[in-house]
């Protein structure tokens, strides 16, 4: 018999999306990511798990170039995305990154009202040419991260005067805001009650339709339960890239066994 | 199963309690086999009552797994070997349950029996027929404690010659049948003795499936040699 929802997790017709090979990274002295080629999916959760200093969330900065800010970090490999090596140096960072939004792991609403929080990018993109385009902008962006109903009476309220899951809602608002392709998630419900974690994880399924999401996070659960693909990385590498399903129920490599299952090693 | 222990402890003591009672619940089931066998071959009264009795003991152990297996599920969230662990715990606590109510209708028929005249040779067959799942679930249980993948393997193929042999005595129960009508009523007993001992090397394959998913996190494939004719060809004693 067939498992009629495993189309629903089935990725393989998808495109790539991003294409990493054989990326370096060093901070320094220190070899923060060894050798890491990776083909991540369009229209799909992937999520990156791994011990703390494993690496995880150094990658994921590299794929919108948050580390360029860092002055002792060296990058070295291939990092395309559509095919378009995003490291070349006429590659302008800013429309990069929103074409590759993030979210952090603390909510960081600007201290602005609900609807600049979001106007925010569009504004400084030039993506609005009058205030009415600019509003649609906004309530679109603010339906998206599932957000608008709670928000649509006060949208002149400051953003920090929300509950912290809301704050985070708004920020993925802010980040969609700009139309980006892909959306960068550094542990994005670590500050979260489980409620709120619910409704941002519900979200995130539903913006991989229109996404590529890319989530780091250290509860196994959760990337059990949002991600389609899983990668594991230890100190540096990544020791394995597979289906969610295969990795939860039968890793191939010992040490994401020990990893996932808490276990001494 | 992966090496090593859990950093939290108390998770490790749930599943190692969790396969002490499988194993426990295993050892239960051996015994009523070899008993239940036993009392249908010296004609013993008193054994097959005890092997009546015994049976409750071992569904209480299956209520005890399912009740501990459901606590690790909430409390835990196992999952990649783990999980498999007690998927496994649960499913061959089951298929001992059954096992075990097998062998206690076997000392069920044995009481009735015992008021009609014995037929020569039948309970000799079977003994040989029950020796040989015993020692299928003997190797399966060991499979389990050593996490060896190969015996387990090993003992999903050794189901066959159970089935050849419930198919050698289905004719031969025929024929005593023929001879004289009078035999028919104890036939009829002991046939479902026969029938019930191939129902226990099938649940015995079935642990051994569960093993072999324990230890290569995948179901074994492919068809399983099959020696059971008597449900597709027409025997003529």
């Amino acid at each position: 018999m067939k498992d009629v929802r495993a189309d629903e997790r089935d990725t393989t017709m998808n495109d790539v999306k991003i294409e990493t090979k054989g990326v370096q990274v060093y901070y320094g002295e220190n070899h923060a990511i060894k050798d890491v080629s990776l083909a991540i999916k369009d229209k799909t959760v992937t999520a990156f798990i791994g011990p703390s200093g494993c690496g995880k969330s150094t990658f994921l900065r590299c794929l919108n170039r948050m580390n360029d800010t860092i002055d002792i970090a060296r990058i070295e490999g291939e990092i395309s995305i559509d095919g378009e090596d995003i490291y070349d140096p006429r590659v302008d960072p800013v429309q990069l990154r929103a074409k590759v939004g993030m979210v952090f792991q603390k909510p960081n609403p600007f201290p602005k009202s609900i609807f600049d929080n979001v106007a925010y990018g569009p504004k400084i993109h030039g993506l609005a040419s009058n205030k009415a385009e600019l509003d649609e902008i906004v309530e679109t962006s603010l339906r998206r991260a599932a957000i608008w109903d709670e928000v649509k009476d006060r949208l002149q309220a400051p953003g920090t005067g929300l509950s912290g899951g809301q704050q985070q809602r708004l920020c993925i608002a802010r980040a969609v805001a700009t139309s980006p392709e892909v959306l960068l998630m550094d542990e994005p419900c670590s500050a979260l009650d489980p409620i709120a974690t619910a409704q941002v994880e519900e979200l995130i399924s539903e913006l991989r339709t229109r996404y590529s999401v890319v989530i780091v996070t250290h509860s196994m659960q959760q990337a059990a339960r949002v991600s389609q693909k899983t990668a594991f990385f230890h100190l540096g590498d990544m020791v394995e890239y597979g289906e969610t399903d295969d990795i939860f129920t039968n890793p191939q490599d010992p040490r994401t066994e020990k990893y996932i299952t808490g276990r001494i090693g | 199963m992966s090496e090593g222990q859990h950093i939290l402890s108390a998770f490790d003591r749930d599943l190692e309690g969790l396969q002490a009672k499988v194993l426990r619940m295993g050892g239960l089931v051996e015994a009523a086999i070899t008993d239940a066998v036993t009392a249908l071959e010296t004609r013993d009264e008193e054994l097959a009552q005890k092997v009546r009795e015994n049976d409750k003991s071992i569904d209480e152990i299956e209520a005890v797994v399912n009740e501990e297996a459901a606590r690790v599920v909430a409390l835990r969230a196992p999952i990649a070997s783990d999980m498999r662990l007690v998927l496994s715990v649960i499913k061959i606590s089951a298929n001992l349950e059954r096992i075990g109510d097998y062998a206690k209708n076997l000392a069920k028929r044995t009481n009735i029996l015992l008021e009609l005249p014995p037929i020569e040779g039948a309970p000799r067959s079977i003994r040989r027929m029950a020796r040989e799942v015993e020692r299928m679930l003997h190797d399966v249980l060991d499979a389990y404690i050593q996490r060896d993948a190969k015996l387990a393997h090993d003992v999903r193929n050794r189901d066959e010659d159970v089935d050849q042999m419930y198919t050698a005595i289905f004719r031969e129960f025929l024929t005593y049948m023929m001879e004289d009508p009078r035999n028919i009523t104890a036939c009829m007993h002991l046939h479902f003795i026969a029938k019930n001992i191939e129902r226990m090397g099938d649940h015995t394959t079935s642990i051994a499936d569960q093993v072999i998913y324990t230890i290569e996190g995948n179901q074994p494939g492919g068809e399983r040699p099959k020696g059971d004719r008597t449900s597709t060809e027409v025997f003529e004693g």
